[in-house]
C-alpha cells in the first residue's frame, strides 16, 4: 500500500512537470497555430541554466527566477527573429523548431557535456513528511503543489480576466478577434513568451527529479505532445487532466511493464484519438 | 510515361557510370547516398504528394533493418530477408497509417511521431536484439549468381533498387491514383465533393512509402552490417526530412539529391568538427528562413532563366528584321509619294 502511494505521488509530480510543459505547448498551438517542437529544449535548457547558476553558490530560488528570465528573453529572440516570420506554413514550423532543438541540443551539449546532470534540491525542502510508515519527500509534494497552484491560477486567468477572455475567443477565432481592433501580434508574443516561461519553471522544478542528460529534450516533448493530444489543442484543462493520465501511466507502466510503459501511454493515445479525434477537451475543428 | 523510361534509363547510365570514374572512398559514400535516397524519395512521396508531414518515417526504416539483423540470426537468404522486411513493412505501416490518418497535419506528425519513439524505446529497453548498444550482423547478398562482397557490387546492387524506386515512384505519381492524391493534398473536401474517399489513397500512398523505406532499412543492413535504436530516433526522421528539402519538395528526384547532398556535406563538415548537429540545425533555419526551395528549384530555376534568355535574344533579333523592314516600306512609300 505504501508502496503504491509513493508511487502515486512520483506519477502525480512527474504530471504536473508535464502539465508546465503541456500547458503552454497546447495554448502555443490553440492561439497561434505554431507547433513549437522546441519546446522541450526551452524546457531542459532552464534546468541547465538554474544548475549553472545554483552550482556557482546561488540560492536555488534566486536561480530558479534567473533561469526562467534566460528562457523568456531566448524565446522572445526566437519569437522575434524566427517563429514570427514562419507563421503561414505548417512545415517550414516544423523544419524551424526542428532545426532549434538541433542546434539549442547541441549547443547544451557543447556547454554542459554529455554527463547526467541534476539540480540539487533546495535545503529547506530537503527532508521527507512522514505519515503512519510512509515517506513522502517534500520536494515532489512542493512541486505537486506548484503545478496545483498554476491549474488553478490558468483556470482563473482563462476564465475570469479580461486577457483571459480574449485569448479564449482567439483560439476560436483568431480573425475576427483581430477585427475588433485586439493587437494581435503582442498577444502573440506574450503567450509565446508565457508558454516559454511555464516551461521553464517546469523545467527548473524538474531538474532535481529528472535530472538533465542529452536527448532528454526529445523525451520530455514526445511525452508532452501526447498530453496535448490527450487532453485537446488549445485547452489548459485537457493539458491538466491528459498530464496526470499520462503521468500515472508512465509511473505506473515503469513499474510493472518496463519495457512496454511507453507503448502503454501510446496505446492510452491511440484508444482516445479513436474515439475523439480532437482529444478529451478538444474544440472540434470547423 | 516516354519520359519517365528516358530518365530512369539516363538514372541507370549514371548509376552504371560512377564506379568507373569515382575512387573507392566516393563509391562507399555513394552507396550510402543511393541508401538514403531510397528512404528520403519514399518521404518525398508522401510529403511533397500527399501532404502528409511525417516525423514517423524512420520508424520502418529501422523496422526493415531490425527485421534483417533479427532473421539473419536463422536464414541468410537475400529474398527471403528482403521480403520479410518488405512485407512487415508493409503490414506495419498499412495498420500505423490506417490510425494516424484519422488526423492530418501537426496531429499526423505527432501521432507518427509518438509511433516512432514506441519503436525507440521498446527496441532499446528489450534485451533480445542488443537493447541500446545494438546488435551487429554478418549477411551477405546472394542472388542466385555468387555473394556480392565488393563494394563496387554492393553499390550496383542497391543502385539497382534505387533506380527501381525511382521508376515506380515516377509511374505511381503520374498514374491516376497519383494523380488524386495531389488532388487531395491541394483541396481535399473537393475530392472528396468528386467521389474519391482521400483516405485510401493518402493510407495507399503511406503504405507504399513504408515499403520502400523498409526496403532502404533492409538495404542499410547489408551495407553497414549494424543496427541500433538510433535508427528509429527522432534525428534519423529529421534527417530524412531535411534531404527531401535541401533537394527539393514536392518532386521525385529532387529527395534523392538532397541525399546526395547531405551525406557529402555530412562526412566533409565532420571531418573537422564535432558540431555537425548544430550546423545541420542551422542548415534548417536557413533553408526555412531564406524561402528559396531546394537543389531541384535552384536548377530548374538557372534552367528556365536560360530558355528565357534565349527566347529573348531570339524574339529581339526577330523584332529588329522587322523594324528594318517597316523602316524600309516607310522610306520606300515616301520615295514614291514624293515623284
Amino acid at each position: 500500500m505504501s508502496f503504491v502511494l509513493t508511487n502515486l505521488l512520483s506519477g502525480l509530480t512527474y504530471g504536473m512537470l508535464l502539465f508546465l510543459m503541456a500547458a503552454g505547448l497546447s495554448i502555443i498551438y490553440g492561439l497561434m497555430r505554431i507547433i513549437n517542437l522546441a519546446h522541450g529544449s526551452f524546457f531542459i535548457l532552464a534546468s541547465y541554466v538554474a544548475y549553472t547558476f545554483i552550482r556557482s553558490g546561488m540560492n536555488f530560488w534566486i536561480g530558479l527566477v534567473l533561469a526562467v528570465i534566460v528562457i523568456v528573453l531566448l524565446a522572445f529572440v526566437i519569437e522575434k527573429f524566427l517563429i514570427s516570420k514562419v507563421q503561414s506554413s505548417e512545415t517550414d514550423q516544423v523544419l524551424l523548431t526542428l532545426g532549434l532543438i538541433f542546434v539549442l541540443g547541441d549547443l547544451s551539449l557543447w556547454i554542459w557535456g554529455g554527463d547526467f546532470l541534476s539540480v540539487p534540491v533546495p535545503g529547506i525542502l530537503n527532508f521527507s513528511i512522514e505519515v503512519g510508515e510512509i515517506y513522502f519527500p517534500a520536494y515532489r509534494l512542493f512541486v505537486l503543489f506548484v503545478g496545483i497552484l498554476f491549474a488553478v491560477l490558468l483556470w482563473y486567468f482563462e476564465n475570469k480576466t479580461k486577457i483571459g477572455m480574449v485569448v479564449r475567443a482567439g483560439v476560436d477565432d483568431m480573425k475576427m478577434v483581430s477585427a475588433l481592433g485586439f493587437n494581435i501580434k503582442l498577444m502573440f508574443t506574450g503567450v509565446f513568451l508565457f508558454g516559454a516561461g511555464l516551461a521553464a519553471i517546469g523545467g527548473v522544478l524538474g531538474g532535481p527529479i529528472l535530472g538533465m542528460y542529452p536527448t532528454m529534450e526529445y523525451e520530455i516533448l514526445v511525452n508532452s505532445l501526447i498530453v496535448v493530444i490527450i487532453g485537446g489543442l488549445g485547452s489548459w484543462k485537457g493539458a491538466f487532466i491528459g498530464a496526470i493520465l499520462v503521468g500515472l501511466v508512465d509511473v505506473f507502466g515503469k513499474l510493472y511493464v518496463p519495457t512496454f510503459s511507453m507503448a502503454l501511454i501510446f496505446v492510452l493515445m491511440v484508444v482516445i484519438l479513436m474515439f475523439k479525434p480532437t482529444g478529451l477537451f478538444g474544440r472540434v475543428e470547423t | 510515361m516516354k519520359r519517365i523510361i528516358l530518365s530512369t534509363i539516363g538514372l541507370m547510365a549514371a548509376v552504371l557510370f560512377i564506379p568507373v570514374v569515382a575512387s573507392p572512398y566516393v563509391i562507399y559514400l555513394s552507396t550510402e547516398v543511393l541508401i538514403m535516397a531510397i528512404f528520403a524519395m519514399s518521404l518525398g512521396l508522401i510529403m511533397g504528394f500527399g501532404g502528409m508531414p511525417s516525423l514517423g518515417h524512420s520508424a520502418l526504416f529501422g523496422l526493415g533493418a531490425y527485421t534483417v539483423v533479427a532473421l539473419s540470426q536463422y536464414v541468410s537468404n537475400v529474398y527471403v530477408l528482403l521480403g520479410a522486411a518488405l512485407i512487415l513493412t508493409l503490414i506495419f505501416s498499412l495498420i500505423t497509417g490506417f490510425i494516424a490518418m484519422r488526423n492530418t497535419g501537426i496531429f499526423f506528425l505527432m501521432v507518427t511521431l509518438a509511433f516512432t519513439q514506441v519503436l525507440y524505446l521498446i527496441s532499446s529497453g528489450m534485451n533480445l536484439w542488443g537493447g541500446a548498444d545494438g546488435m551487429s550482423t554478418m549477411v551477405r547478398a546472394n542472388f542466385g549468381f555468387g555473394n556480392i562482397a565488393s563494394s563496387t557490387g554492393l553499390f550496383y546492387m542497391i543502385g539497382v533498387f534505387f533506380v527501381l524506386s525511382y521508376f515506380l515512384l515516377k509511374v505511381y505519381t503520374s498514374s491516376p491514383m497519383g494523380k488524386i492524391l495531389k488532388g487531395v493534398m491541394e483541396n481535399e473536401s473537393r475530392m472528396t465533393a468528386l467521389g474519391f474517399n482521400p483516405k485510401i489513397f493518402k493510407t495507399a500512398a503511406y503504405t507504399l512509402a513504408g515499403g520502400m523505406a523498409g526496403i532502404a532499412g533492409a538495404l542499410y543492413i547489408y551495407k553497414n552490417q549494424f543496427v541500433s535504436p538510433e535508427l528509429f530516433s527522432v534525428h534519423t526522421a529529421a534527417e530524412a526530412m531535411i534531404m527531401v528539402f535541401i533537394g527539393g519538395y514536392g518532386t521525385i528526384f529532387g529527395p534523392a539529391l538532397g541525399a546526395g547532398a547531405f551525406v557529402f556535406i555530412e562526412n566533409y563538415v565532420s571531418s573537422f568538427t564535432d558540431r555537425w548537429s548544430l550546423i545541420l540545425g542551422l542548415i534548417f533555419i536557413a533553408i526555412v528562413m531564406l524561402k528559396r526551395g531546394g537543389i531541384i528549384h535552384l536548377l530548374s530555376l538557372a534552367w528556365n532563366s536560360i530558355v528565357r534568355m534565349r527566347k529573348k535574344m531570339f524574339s529581339e533579333r526577330k523584332r529588329n528584321v522587322v523594324e528594318v523592314k517597316e523602316e524600309e516600306e516607310m522610306v520606300n512609300e515616301r520615295i514614291t509619294k514624293s515623284q
